[in-house]
């Protein structure tokens, strides 16, 4: 059997989940208040409630995690903010990658490539606004001046265009460019068994693997 | 063509016949209110109470004054409330008028936090956030529509000094002005006709004898900045960008395929060149 490395743990795994589920009925009952032909099915406020429901899972999941595993959490978050030359070389061959499907044009990259580091640094940051914006909807509407709630409605839209936008670019990076096909490699796994292919990681994340290599050489 | 309420406060005697005649044809009941020590009640607008007269006593030239203004909505041309409500729940009648669909409201409350004279209204679940907003509906309600059969509104119907009257705006804001030049000419200096501009005109004009905020009511009102920021920018921007996501992912998915098909052929021909050779 081929050999294996674990990328994403189980609990890593069920947070992103959770956390996507979740982003991805608040993004489809925000979409009806945004696009106005599809504003009739928001009537009655059932898109709302579903909406507040995902929002609780969507704000308190990564809270849980945060809570539960914090060294690993702030590895994580370390990790997004860790920035080296390889990601320099990532933004450089970025065209000749993923247009051109020149894999030799990228650079070893880490544990996170840059495009995943970046996502990873939005979700943070979009949380964070996501969080701000709409708890003023939630808790301050009719208490707080109108002019927050208004700005308050803004916020929320746009994050929501930036993150809703990066959540289709994330999606089909991971499971829907050609490099990435078959969808039983790679990333997909990573995320859904949480284990890839040595041959997967030595060439999609050589620094990474350079790093367990060489752990592992000092543990034996 | 455009209808419109015309008010004068000079002629309201605040019996609040209005108000109760308001609540009867809209079946909106009563509410136990507490005393405040004011004639006015209740305090604010409600869910169940669509108008409401408001009492103010004030001093000018030495003299007491007990003047009285209509709160209600106000039915804008320029409506804020039509423009951010995102089901179309709140639009703009062939009269001019702002009229209701309750069936469509979401109850976002949008059109509360953007109505320059705050006159949406709901029960809001603290929870759930599952609310329906109400407002005047101007008596449009399907199935109630007195403007429909021929009929005023019940508040104006209902008022015994004719200090409210129902008509073509046109026609209405000319004895508005007429009004305003006759207080002028006594010495109301500050008489103004609001309503006929602000907005772009309102459906419910009044005729003040002293400048706007005497009347409590708000000089030169204006659809709130973010309105447009909101509706008129970032909202188009955000449709654009989704587009052109898409369009750019299916793009660079046929030219990586096929750049990766071109790649993979070269390399099985070099490896038969290999395998030859």
């Amino acid at each position: 059997m081929q050999q294996e490395v674990e990328k994403y743990s189980k609990s890593t795994r069920i947070l992103h989940w959770v956390h996507a589920g979740s982003f991805a009925v608040l993004f489809l009952t925000g979409l009806v208040l945004f696009i106005p032909p599809l504003g009739t099915l928001a009537q009655d406020g059932w898109s709302r409630l579903l909406h507040r429901v995902a929002a609780v899972i969507f704000v308190v999941a990564p809270l849980i995690y945060l809570g539960m595993y914090w060294e690993k959490s702030m590895t994580a978050i370390r990790e997004a903010f860790t920035w080296g030359k390889e990601d320099f070389g990532w933004m450089k061959a970025g065209y000749r990658y993923y247009f051109q499907c020149d894999e030799e044009a990228m650079p070893p990259q880490g544990h996170m490539n840059t495009g995943q580091k970046m996502w990873w640094l939005l979700v943070m940051v979009s949380w964070a606004g996501f969080l701000i914006t709409g708890a003023v909807m939630w808790f301050a509407k009719t208490l707080a001046p109108p002019v927050f709630l208004q700005w308050a409605v803004f916020l929320h839209d746009l994050v929501f265009i930036g993150t809703g936008v990066m959540f289709f670019v994330h999606i089909y990076m991971s499971v829907g460019h050609p490099l990435v096909h078959p969808l039983r490699e790679g990333a997909w796994n990573s995320m859904f068994r949480g284990k890839v292919s040595v041959h997967y990681a030595r060439t999609h994340h050589g620094k990474w693997f350079e790093e367990i290599v060489r752990s592992q050489g000092k543990n034996s | 063509m455009e209808k419109a309420i015309l008010f004068d406060p000079a002629l309201c005697t605040a019996c609040r016949a209005c108000q109760v005649a308001c609540k009867q044809w809209n079946a909106n009941g009563a509410v136990q209110t507490t005393s405040r020590g004011s004639y006015e009640n209740p305090s604010d607008l409600t869910p169940e109470t669509w108008l409401k007269i408001e009492f103010r006593e004030v001093e000018r030239n030495g003299n007491f004054d007990w003047l009285f203004t209509r709160r209600a909505c106000m039915h804008c041309t320029d409506a804020a409330c039509v423009r951010v409500c995102p089901t179309g729940a709140l639009r703009h009648h062939e009269l001019g008028f702002v009229t209701y669909h309750k069936d469509l409201c979401s109850g976002c409350g949008y059109c509360r936090d953007f109505c320059p004279f705050d006159t949406p209204r709901s029960e809001r679940d603290f929870l759930t956030g599952l609310a329906k907003m109400e407002k005047c509906t101007l008596c449009m309600t399907p199935g109630l529509d007195r403007v429909a059969a021929g009929y005023e509104p019940a508040c104006v119907k209902s008022c015994p000094t004719d200090a409210l009257k129902y008509g073509g705006r046109g026609e209405l804001s000319a004895e508005g002005r007429k009004r305003i030049q006759a207080l002028q000419a006594r010495g109301y200096t500050n008489a103004y006709l609001y309503g006929e501009k602000e907005l772009g005109g309102l459906h419910v004009m009044y005729v003040l004898g002293d400048s706007p905020e005497v009347y409590g009511l708000p000089t030169d009102p204006k659809v709130p900045p973010a309105t447009f920021a909101w509706k008129d920018v970032l909202q188009p921007l955000g449709w654009a960008v989704g587009a052109l996501t898409l369009v750019g992912l299916g793009l660079n998915y046929l030219v990586a395929r096929k750049t990766k098909l071109s790649r993979e052929r070269t390399d099985k021909k070099e490896e038969g060149n290999a395998a030859r050779g």
